[in-house]
């Protein structure tokens, strides 16, 4: 497959690389809740005695994934992303974080991508919850490429992994050879200021700086696409940048912009934050109209974000 | 391996009195929890019902034995130390600052296979255990000890319908049916009952007994290698919470608690004197 397409999904370009690598590694297990993509299909008829389905019920989706990774297996659990970080958290808890198990938990549906379908489908929180435990690595997903290179890297950790992957179509912002090991990434040359971001955000982020570029701002962009951050990297990447932005489509509590903030705090770097995220108080977005929509009404479309950052003294 | 019934009730009389004993030292301890399945525990370790080896915890082909009810791993460490898998001293320094466990079960202590403690999930980690034994095409069993009180938590019925569905009749239940959680009796809370039609109802082969009679647990286990149903089996196992100690037992409040002073001198006593043919 060719994850550089420009009409294959996150998910498909994923499951399709676990596919191709399960076929040579019987030990390569998916256990999903009930979860459907055309990736699956394939994989449940050739692979069907590596494929486990255990219904909608995510806590046992976990339960058994942690018992197959007990015994050796190399385990992708997959739910839509709000139900398989947070329904099964304490399980994940335990037994991933706790007893430090090679478990992949595969979360489709970053940020607002389900925006057709209602809060209880948006993935606000995760990143939040998971990147607290300890042994877990947090994986956000940038596009195709990377979404398959996430399986390869899955399969080399020794502890349990959450990577978000959106359900939207994003353009590419890699290639393939591209390593996905380091945790972050320097699309557009860091500067005075800089923008980090995380998702489909790091696509915002490059629409944003080019429109500031035309306005005279040089504004560098870094794809923060691991937690916890690879802080060496990122202190080494930064350098003696004056600002830094962070956008991500996740609350502002706890999410990309905090860990950002605990690195700068913790390594007493005073280079000046601005996070641009979901603000709790605002509660739950309930409006339809398409993702650009939602984003509009939470201040994540370019034009609040460029006001954002012109107005970032 | 204990080779009659006599034998294993004074192991079992030996047991009750080691996790009193740890209780009694630590102040703390889930006692009663533990009472109620010493049999049953006792059973699967001496009586040759689970393949283990001491010398070699990982043994690749041993069979898991998996508490989920962890709030009794005060009556899983003593038989573990019994058996070899760590020094006996061990147990004196149940929840010390130089001990290696505490109050509910954990992962890293030789011979146990998880840790656990929050309700419901050990179980879950049983039905994939034997999920990947039945892919290999390993022989070993996997042995789940439930706490009635757990069959409260929505992910025990989760995996009630997985194990099921998925025949993993390489997987055996028991339920630790004392009656108790922790503030009242089951029937008064929620009620749980009838337990075995439930169990069955969600696909698995069920069998209830008395679960501190040896030989109605014995009987329950016989052949349970070579079933010729493709179900899962669950054994509800009738038992008293605190049996062994009469003040102990059947009550709500003795719940996570150990004994104290005169209390802890009357419940030795009792061990002392504990008589298996007359409280059965």
């Amino acid at each position: 497959m060719n994850y550089n397409s420009k009409n294959v999904s996150q998910r498909d370009a994923f499951w399709t690389r676990v596919y191709d690598l399960a076929k040579e590694n019987k030990d390569i297990i998916v256990v999903s809740a009930d979860m459907g993509a055309p990736a699956f299909d394939r994989f449940r008829k050739d692979l069907n005695s590596q494929f486990v389905n255990t219904g909608i019920a995510e806590q046992n989706t976990v339960l058994i994934a942690a018992g197959l990774a007990l015994e050796g297996k190399k385990v992708f659990a997959t739910a839509i992303a709000p139900f398989i970080s947070l329904r099964c958290y304490e399980q994940t808890r335990v037994y991933l974080a706790g007893m430090k198990l090679p478990v992949t938990l595969v979360g489709v549906g970053a940020g607002f991508s389900y925006d057709d379908s209602g809060p209880t489908h948006h993935a606000l929180e995760d990143v939040s919850i998971m990147r607290i435990l300890p042994n877990m690595i947090v994986n956000t997903a940038t596009d195709s490429i990377m979404a398959a290179g996430l399986v390869d890297l899955s399969l080399k950790m020794s502890g349990p992994n959450y990577v978000r992957l959106d359900r939207k179509i994003l353009p590419p912002a890699y290639v393939e050879k591209d390593d996905f090991s380091q945790g972050l990434t320097v699309l557009k040359p860091v500067g005075e200021i800089n923008i980090v971001a995380t998702g489909s955000m790091v696509h915002r982020a490059m629409e944003v700086s080019e429109e500031l570029k035309k306005q005279g701002m040089d504004v560098g962009v870094i794809d923060l696409y691991t937690l916890p951050v690879n802080e060496k990297l990122f202190l080494d990447t930064i350098g003696n940048a004056k600002k830094i932005v962070t956008i991500e489509e996740h609350t502002l509590a706890g999410g990309l912009g905090s860990a950002v903030a605990e690195v700068l705090a913790d390594n007493q770097k005073a280079i000046q934050l601005k996070r641009i995220g979901l603000d709790l108080r605002k509660g739950y977005c309930y409006k339809y109209g398409g993702r650009e929509n939602i984003q509009f009404l939470s201040g994540l479309d370019a034009e609040n974000i460029i006001k954002n950052i012109m107005s970032f003294k | 391996m204990l080779k009659n019934i006599e034998e294993l009730k004074e192991k079992a009389k030996y047991i009750r009195k080691e996790v009193l004993d740890m209780c009694v030292k630590a102040g703390t301890g889930h006692v009663n929890s533990a009472f109620s399945s010493v049999e049953l525990v006792v059973a699967l370790f001496y009586a040759g019902i689970l393949c283990f080896d001491p010398k070699n915890p990982g043994w690749k082909d041993r069979d898991r034995f998996i508490l989920s009810k962890g709030q009794a791993s005060v009556l899983l460490y003593p038989i573990l130390a019994d058996l070899g898998y760590f020094p006996r001293e061990e147990l004196d320094k149940f929840t010390k600052a130089d001990g290696i466990f505490g109050v509910h079960l954990q992962h890293d202590v030789p011979g146990a296979e998880i840790t656990s403690g929050s309700l419901g999930q050990g179980f879950g980690i049983a039905a994939g255990i034997a999920l990947a034994a039945k892919m290999d095409r390993e022989l070993f069993m996997t042995f789940a000890l439930l706490g009635d009180g757990e069959c409260y938590e929505g992910s025990i019925w989760e995996t009630a319908l997985f194990a099921s569905h998925n025949r993993l009749n390489n997987l055996v239940a028991i339920v630790d049916r004392n009656h108790l959680c922790v503030t009242d009796f089951t029937e008064n809370v929620i009620a749980l009952e009838p337990m075995e039609e439930k169990w069955r109802s969600f696909g698995w082969e069920t069998t209830s007994i008395d679960g501190h009679s040896f030989e109605e647990i014995l009987k329950s286990l016989k052949g349970f290698r070579s079933r010729k149903s493709s179900r899962p089996l669950v054994i509800i196992a009738d038992t008293r919470k605190g049996k062994g100690v009469e003040f102990l037992s059947d009550a709500p409040l003795w719940h996570g608690v150990a004994p104290k002073n005169h209390e802890a001198d009357k419940a030795k006593e009792e061990l002392n004197n504990y008589d298996h043919e007359l409280q059965f």
